[in-house]
């Protein structure tokens, strides 16, 4: 039997700050994902400069980093399980941190 | 072409480029680099004219730049990591080290946490020294009040599988096969005996670039003194105000020659009369104070890799401060004048004599 397909939606990625730096400028990218993860993985793959500065040697996401949906912190939308729709929007942050 | 010497300051926030020409009399300020990542430590490598910085930085996680074309641009090498299953992250760059002027391409680096790795791809890419990682030691080791890293790598002048590391809290490891083994290097004489832990606080360990077998290691308490052939470090601290300070540096000609900034241990600032450069012409049997042009009194601070040489004659010796300036003398360190100031806290300085 054939796995039903995943249903990836159409979203955009905005980098900010210092992670713009990180993929040579690039400000947005415009993917397809199912999950938050997945967009991730894609980001990774159009600026594979971005991979050691998304996540450490272990896979774990860099502290000092803030992804948001839309306008909701993904840690309480399900972290990187989230789940996509078309036209949301990534946010890729450096975290408020120093002073 | 003339020489020049490039002063690479590392700061709490960002890497400067200090100029001269070989005159050493006016100096001129670039950067910063990288701002606002604290920079542990820059260097340039002679063999090739590249230069590297240890970027330490909360967004995006801590990295090692290189530069091929005398910092105008800058390339990120692939992240030291440990293996699948380790419990530890590479957190943070403390030193690197251009390899010996025999083994073109490899550069070694020292980490926190703890651990030493090699590059065999000009500083391309990186890998953990598993013979140093796997010392049943290691689990003695424990942080300093800076953290638990692996700070000096010394390759002897003529053999350079002969090398040492330095780690804070952890001591002195010696290699004589180019890192495929190690054995603990920490016999001392003259050492303090009711405090044995601080002397595995090594702070600055130096090989002397020209003379083999010669070294020079500055720990927590005391100074240490390694001539050819010795197997033992010899206390050299008496002469000095002080038993405690960070910065050390060797004269890259004269084998009997050394410099040191002592501290005062509680305070961590310049040790009274204020802040000074202590040298030695005999191996470290006797010191002298140095701070012509040094602010009498002042109770500055200079850590690790603040204090570094150029290779010009008369010698350019210089450090960084914890309050922004640089200081250099360009008589062998008997006068000092100030080659910057008002940058951010001074984390390392590396003198790059250029052609």
């Amino acid at each position: 039997m054939l796995a039903t397909p995943v249903r990836r939606a159409h979203v955009r990625v905005l980098l900010h700050g210092a992670y713009r730096g990180f993929a040579g400028g690039a400000r947005d990218v415009t993917l397809d994902a199912a999950t938050l993860r997945e967009a991730l993985e894609a980001l990774v793959r159009a600026h594979p400069s971005l991979a050691e500065r998304l996540r450490d040697e272990h896979g774990r996401l860099r502290a000092h980093l803030s992804l948001f949906v839309n306008q909701e912190d993904a840690r309480f939308v399900g972290g990187e399980d989230a789940t996509l729709a078309d036209g949301d929007i990534v946010h890729v942050i450096p975290a408020l941190s120093g002073g | 072409m003339a020489k020049q010497v490039v002063l690479l300051v590392g700061t709490k926030k960002g890497l400067y480029q200090v100029r001269s020409d070989a005159d050493r009399k006016k100096w001129t300020v670039d950067g910063p680099h990288e701002a606002p990542a604290p920079i542990h430590h820059a260097t340039y490598d002679p063999r090739d004219g590249s230069m590297y910085a240890a970027i330490n930085s909360t967004w995006g996680g801590s990295r090692i730049q290189y530069s091929r074309d005398l910092g105008k641009t800058w390339q990120t090498s692939k992240n030291p990591a440990f293996p699948e299953g380790s419990d530890r992250t590479f957190f943070q760059t403390w030193h690197i080290e251009p390899g010996h002027a025999k083994t073109p391409n490899i550069l070694w680096a020292g980490t926190e946490p703890a651990a030493l790795w090699k590059s065999e791809d000009r500083g391309e890419t990186w890998q953990l020294n598993k013979a140093l990682d796997d010392q049943p030691s290691r689990a003695k080791w424990v942080p300093g009040f800076g953290g638990m890293g692996l700070h000096s790598i010394a390759i002897d002048a003529d053999e350079p599988n002969k090398l040492q590391v330095g780690i804070s809290v952890g001591g002195v490891y010696t290699s004589t096969d180019g890192g495929a083994s190690w054995v603990q290097d920490n016999a001392q004489t003259g050492g303090k005996e009711d405090r044995p832990d601080v002397f595995y606080c090594i702070h600055k360990l130096l090989a002397h670039p020209k003379t083999s077998g010669v070294r020079f290691m500055r720990v927590h308490v005391d100074v240490f003194w390694r001539e050819p052939g010795e197997t033992a470090w010899r206390n050299r601290t008496e002469g000095l105000p002080s038993t405690f300070g960070f910065a050390a540096a060797m004269h890259p000609r004269d084998r009997s020659v050394a410099y040191v900034i002592p501290l005062d241990d509680t305070k961590r600032t310049a040790s009274p009369p204020g802040i000074g450069v202590y040298s030695t012409n005999d191996r470290g049997a006797t010191w002298t104070r140095n701070d012509r042009g040094l602010p009498p009194g002042a109770a500055l601070e200079s850590v690790r890799e603040g204090m570094d040489t150029d290779l010009l004659d008369p010698l350019g010796v210089y450090f960084g401060t914890a309050n922004g300036d640089v200081w250099a003398s360009r008589d062998e360190g008997k006068s000092w004048e100030r080659a910057a100031q008002y940058l951010p806290y001074v984390t390392s300085v590396h003198a790059a004599t250029i052609d």
